[in-house]
């Protein structure tokens, strides 16, 4: 393995865009970064809240209206290579509020599953995913991504 | 003869500079674990946030930033770096026989240049983050319309000029207090009063009367520290990168190589500063000719950074409010310091 | 024009605006500061970013699936909010509750409450800057967070009340009984501690006081509700109301000093109001069945309730029709009504400051989420329930 590869999985930066869910996702990737009993840090992924020193973007919450073009605009600043985790139901396939209960008829606000918008990578799921969940996913499937180029 | 010692000053800066790389890379992490200790955490591995940050900004690819002069945006940050390390170069002993330069004039003219580099980029940086990010702000009905719209980084720039012009008082009258006591502006006369061994060679030459130890000294080290956090633009007085309001300040739209610049120059001068401190308060200098004594030194520049971490960890950000009469009071406490200084 | 309009006094130099992707705020909102200088003279909270149309797709559902997505309004208070909308049925119908069911949702809405505070001092100590307060803040939640997944079977969203009681499996058997009052026992040392350790932090308490001061006449003018309310002097609780919390002694955390330090320490006041609670509930738990299946959805009236949620006085009402679907389903929550408040009290602080009064009332905007579009000629007032609509009629505007 190059010097590349380990310096890209050594160091992992991790951006929080927050899309417009019920919090509960949120809630728990913040508690997975900074609650000491997770503590993500450990495992080499620094939170931060630049898009410009980003590698990772982690999207919570069904995609609404408003929030679209500012995930779309926040995805093109961050310089490649990156990677993006889908966290929750709602990022994956817009949970309660896209049509799961089955009666709910088309839900115009949401833009819910996010592959629609940006390219996906990694997905949890879960509503919402422990931060257990988020922590192995990120542990296991972001230092992967990084070091393939 | 007088082309051997050019050969070898040239090789001792090289070695400085590169010390001053190596420790940068280091400090960061050290500082990181502290503070996650305190914090009840195991935190990230020591190189994590220093060495490897810095590499993978190195290898991520270019992007151009979003800024009203991207070249000059760009430029500036690796002029500062060379400006920190420059400030390391002169109190090396082979600058010593330069005239004038290292003197207290050379390192605070230099800090001083390092502050305007805040200035310089914030004031040209436009994030995307702030104004441009969402179009409902000028909607019709909206409250105050017609404004000036300000980017998170020229708030920073200008909260920037004010530090400058105030919090940075402090250090640079605890800095004289070393040349106050040997009643001479040159770094080597700084050392000889404190050191007088280091002059006559021998392995490891130790001072005799440091200034820390004295009145004075020790009055003008607690402030030096002070500034050293102003300067630094750490917690408690990092009014000018509060996560709250301007999320990074100044350096928010550096990316790939131009980031690993920006990290490169908060992470050497937070050893810079330490190693000036050693050298003109414990009469140690930074002389890679001396291996024993080097280890010292570098040994001695981590008190400096831990102290802040812990610092860091135990206090919220300050504002005005409380930045000016803070700032007075230390600048109060240096001035005495000095006069102590030029009475005893 | 020909009345004469009063003119505002304030010098505004520059606009500052923050959000929606901001560290502060977390939460999808922007908030445009006028600033002189660095003080703040003006400020404008811009919400509806993460509108989901909640209302609208509830519109029409039975009303025993309502509580999936009522629950699902909001994570941090998901309680309140599903024991809200099971109220207002039960109150319609005249649907009996067992005693038992009624203080198992006591205890897990006064858990949530406490894990809900803590956020917000977390929160509250990261916006000041301080961050080993807000890690301890968060490693004390942990506790909490865990005795509800082992009431309920999830973290964030237990869904413990359905309509007519509690779901079975929420049932509080001896052993659980016994594991949370050890716990409550061991925690509430532990906060003491951390609490103590706050207020006495002598730069904490300096960046926190005497900023963003609301006095009692704004906060009722400006409709503050719940702990924002309570800490500028208002005399105001839902649980006085409520026959679930009759059972109960407890006090009410009521100040008057009215700035940023008062809000935060009468939530930590709180905390302690809430273990008092729970410990009483445990104490007093009735034997007995824990759900009442003996209703049938049928025409309800236009019903409301009112519920005392972490952050105040929560709304909810709704109508059935003749199948037992949902109809005219309404939601108001805590936010909507004190972020004005501290709109208002944020003026005349430092920017910095300004980010501290605005996160002081604990804004949640992931449930608050409405359009109010004013007819200038008719002077009508209509809320919209869909960005969508408002779009269709006014256009995109910029």
């Amino acid at each position: 393995m190059g010097l590349k590869a380990t310096a890209r999985k050594n160091a992992i930066h991790a951006l929080l865009v927050y899309s417009g869910g019920c919090n509960g996702c949120d809630i728990e990737v913040v508690n997975a970064v900074f609650s000491p009993r997770y503590d993500i840090e450990q495992y080499r992924i620094l939170l931060t809240w630049n898009p410009r020193e980003a590698d990772v973007l982690i999207v919570t919450g069904a995609i609404t209206w408003a929030m679209k073009e500012p995930l779309q605009r926040i995805y093109e600043l961050i310089p490649e290579p990156k990677a993006v985790l889908a966290v929750g139901s709602c990022a994956i396939n817009g949970c309660v509020f896209r049509n799961l209960v089955g009666d709910i008829k088309h839900n115009p606000e949401v833009f819910a599953p996010l592959e629609k918008i940006i390219p996906v990578d990694i997905k949890v799921p879960g509503c919402p995913p422990r931060p257990e969940d988020i922590i192995m996913a990120a542990v296991k499937g972001v230092p992967k991504l990084m070091a393939a180029p | 003869m007088d082309l051997l010692a050019g050969v070898i000053s040239v090789v001792v800066c090289l070695i400085g500079a590169g010390l001053a790389i190596a420790m940068g890379a280091v400090i960061p992490g050290i500082e990181r674990k502290v503070q996650a200790r305190i914090q009840q955490r195991i935190g990230p591995p020591i190189l994590t946030p220093g060495f490897w940050s810095w590499l993978k900004f190195a290898y991520k690819w270019p992007i151009k930033p979003w800024a009203t002069i991207p070249r000059f945006y760009e430029s500036i940050i690796a002029l500062g770096v060379v400006i920190v390390i420059f400030a390391l170069l002169i109190t090396l002993p082979p600058f010593w026989g330069v005239l004038g330069v290292a003197s207290i004039l050379g390192i605070a003219g230099l800090l001083k240049l390092e502050e305007l580099i805040y200035v310089l980029a914030g004031s040209v940086s436009q994030s995307l983050l702030s104004v441009p990010f969402l179009r409902h702000d000028l909607a019709k009905g909206g409250t105050k319309l017609g404004f000036r719209r300000e980017y998170f980084e020229q708030q920073a720039a200008f909260r920037a000029l004010k530090m400058a012009a105030i919090c940075s008082i402090p250090l640079y009258i605890a800095l004289a207090v070393p040349f106050a006591v040997a009643k001479s502006p040159f770094i080597a006369d700084v050392i000889s009063i404190q050191n007088p061994a280091f002059f006559l060679g021998g392995i490891l030459p130790l001072p005799s009367k440091p200034i820390f130890l004295t009145v004075p000294g020790f009055i003008a080290t607690i402030v030096y520290f002070a500034g050293y956090v102003m300067l630094l633009n750490e917690k408690p007085f990092n009014i000018v990168k509060p996560k709250v309001d301007l999320i990074e300040g100044v350096f928010l739209e550096y990316a790939a190589k131009y980031r690993t610049y920006m990290y490169m120059l908060i992470h050497i001068f937070t050893f810079v500063l330490s190693s000036i401190f050693v050298t003109l308060f414990l009469g140690i200098p930074l002389d890679p000719t001396k291996p024993a004594l080097l280890a010292l030194h570098l040994a001695l520049t981590l008190p400096l950074p831990v102290l802040k971490a812990v610092l860091a960890a135990f206090s919220p950000v300050l504002t005005f409010r409380q930045l000016y009469p803070a700032s007075m009071g230390f600048t109060a406490l240096a001035a005495f310091s000095l006069v102590l200084a030029l009475i005893l | 024009m020909t009345e004469e309009q009063p003119r505002e006094s304030v010098i505004v130099e520059k606009e500052l605006p923050l959000g929606p992707v901001h560290p502060a705020l977390l939460e999808p909102f922007r908030v445009r500061f006028f600033v002189n200088d660095e003080i703040v003279e003006d400020c404008e909270v811009i919400l509806s970013m993460p509108h989901r149309g909640i209302e609208r797709i509830l519109e029409g559902l039975p009303v025993e699936r309502a509580l999936l997505i009522t629950e699902r309004v909001c994570g941090i208070c998901s309680n309140s909010h599903a024991w809200n909308s099971v109220r207002v049925i039960e109150k319609g119908l005249n649907i009996e509750v067992p005693p038992r069911a009624l203080f198992i949702r006591v205890i897990a809405q006064e858990l949530q409450r406490i894990a809900s505070h803590l956020i917000f001092i977390g929160h509250a100590m990261e916006v000041v800057g301080h961050e080993t307060f807000a890690m301890r803040a968060f490693l004390l939640r942990e506790e909490y967070m865990d005795m509800l997944y082992f009431i309920g079977g999830n973290r964030v969203h237990p869904a413990v009340p359905v309509i007519g009681g509690v779901r079975p499996r929420c049932e509080i058997s001896d052993s659980l009984k016994r594991v949370i009052l050890e716990t409550l026992e061991r925690s509430e040392r532990k906060l003491r501690n951390y609490v103590g350790r706050v207020v006495a932090d002598p730069l904490v308490m300096g960046r926190l006081t005497g900023v963003g001061y609301l006095s009692k006449e704004d906060a009722i003018r400006l409709h503050a509700v719940g702990p924002t309310a309570r800490a500028s002097g208002v005399e105001w609780d839902w649980r006085m109301e409520m026959f679930e919390y009759k059972p109960f002694t407890y006090d009410y955390v009521i100040l008057y000093e009215g700035d940023n330090k008062a809000r935060v320490i009468a939530r930590a006041l709180e905390i302690f109001e809430c273990i008092k609670i729970v410990r009483q509930a445990l104490k007093d738990l009735p034997e007995g069945p824990v759900v009442n299946r003996d209703w049938s959805p049928q025409r309800m009236k236009f019903t409301d309730s009112y519920n005392e949620a972490p952050r105040g006085e929560l709304y909810h009402s709704y109508s059935l029709d003749d199948y037992g679907k949902l109809r005219h389903y309404k939601i108001r929550t805590p936010t909507i009504t004190s972020i004005h408040s501290v709109e208002f009290a944020a003026k005349g602080d430092h920017v910095t400051d300004a980010v501290v009064t605005i996160a002081s009332c604990d804004p949640c905007l992931a449930c608050c989420n409405r359009v109010e579009i004013i007819d200038e000629k008719s002077g009508r007032r209509r809320q919209f329930t869909s960005m969508i609509e408002v779009i269709k009629k006014y256009g995109w505007r910029r």
